[in-house]
């Protein structure tokens, strides 16, 4: 079973996407995909809280930053594999570090593709994404490009999962199949 | 009318060409305080509500040419309320204008990452 979740900041994604995994997973392995490149305190802070809220619910970890297909070389495919966040691969194909954060659209292009073909290959996966579609504010170029790409991403990933769910305010709307696991 | 609303890049257009038979011919994407009602399908909204300052009282001194129209509404009022005053007011007219017009509507549909959420 493939579930897409997405919503706002701060809703209860990631512990709704980490209870999913954990019901999917029966017993069996559960990987959580570490896809955030800590660029400071602030980040790190974060990585600890996620951390400190998976502890005890038996997840390996497997870091990977962009291109999500690389998970299956150390990872069994059979697993449950929780993907927190499809944001983060974005962003860290689009706006390489080791360059510099200069745009790189066909390293976007390419985190994309993989990540409809992983969500294709496993058997079960959890993926988390993040709305942010929804202001009134014109940004810039490569902001505008970020948003388009991971809306890109959303719809792929939304239309060949099982079940497509929002958060808002920890509440659940369920777009697209449903819970039963 | 049917109105369709939902975020930036969620497949809005594209639902209305799967759904009620829109073609690229039908749209009118607005880009003026002005809106072409000819067209059967009136697109990005929030762009005229960006150029109008009383856009429910426009709506209403055109009625009768939108009763069997598409239009099609960024939800732009759902995000961080804007630091600018001329955003802000923006945000909120546009707010006001998606009410009106959901109550007019016989269909509103919400799209999420281009699945249909049925409203109305």
């Amino acid at each position: 079973m493939t579930i897409f979740i997405s919503g706002g900041a701060k809703n209860g994604k990631s512990t709704l996407a980490q209870d999913l995994t954990v019901a999917l997973s029966k017993g069996g392995k559960h990987y959580y995909v570490a896809t955030m490149i800590s660029s400071g305190a602030e980040d790190d802070d974060r990585i600890r809280r996620h951390i400190a809220d998976r502890e005890g619910m038996g997840f390996e970890t497997v870091e990977c930053f962009r291109n999500i297909m690389d998970c299956l070389k150390i990872a069994d495919k059979d697993g449950v594999f929780l993907v927190d966040s499809v944001t983060a691969l974005i962003q860290n194909s689009l706006f390489p570090v080791e360059k510099n954060y200069e745009i790189d659209l066909n390293a976007a292009n390419r985190c994309v593709e993989e990540l409809v073909e992983f969500a294709r290959t496993v058997r079960h996966a959890v993926f988390v994404s993040d709305y942010i579609y929804s202001d009134a504010e014109a940004f810039s170029e490569s902001t505008e490009m970020y948003r388009k790409c991971l809306a890109d991403i959303d719809r792929r990933l939304a239309a060949v999962c099982d079940t497509v769910i929002e958060v808002s305010a920890g509440q659940f709307i369920i777009h697209k199949g449903d819970l039963r696991i | 009318m049917v109105l369709i609303i939902g975020g930036a890049y969620q497949g809005k257009l594209d639902f209305a060409k799967e759904t009620l038979g829109i073609t690229d011919m039908d749209v009118y994407t607005c880009n003026s305080s002005q809106i072409d009602f000819s067209k059967r399908c009136i697109y990005k909204i929030e762009e005229f509500t960006a150029r109008h300052d009383d856009p429910i009282g426009y709506f209403e001194s055109h009625r009768e040419e939108w009763q069997d129209s598409v239009l099609i509404l960024q939800d732009i009022f759902c995000g961080v309320v804007p630091l600018g005053a001329e955003n802000r007011a923006w945000r909120q007219r546009t707010g006001r204008l998606a009410q009106y017009l959901s109550k007019e509507a016989i269909q509103v549909s919400r799209i999420f990452c281009g699945l249909e959420q049925r409203l109305k």
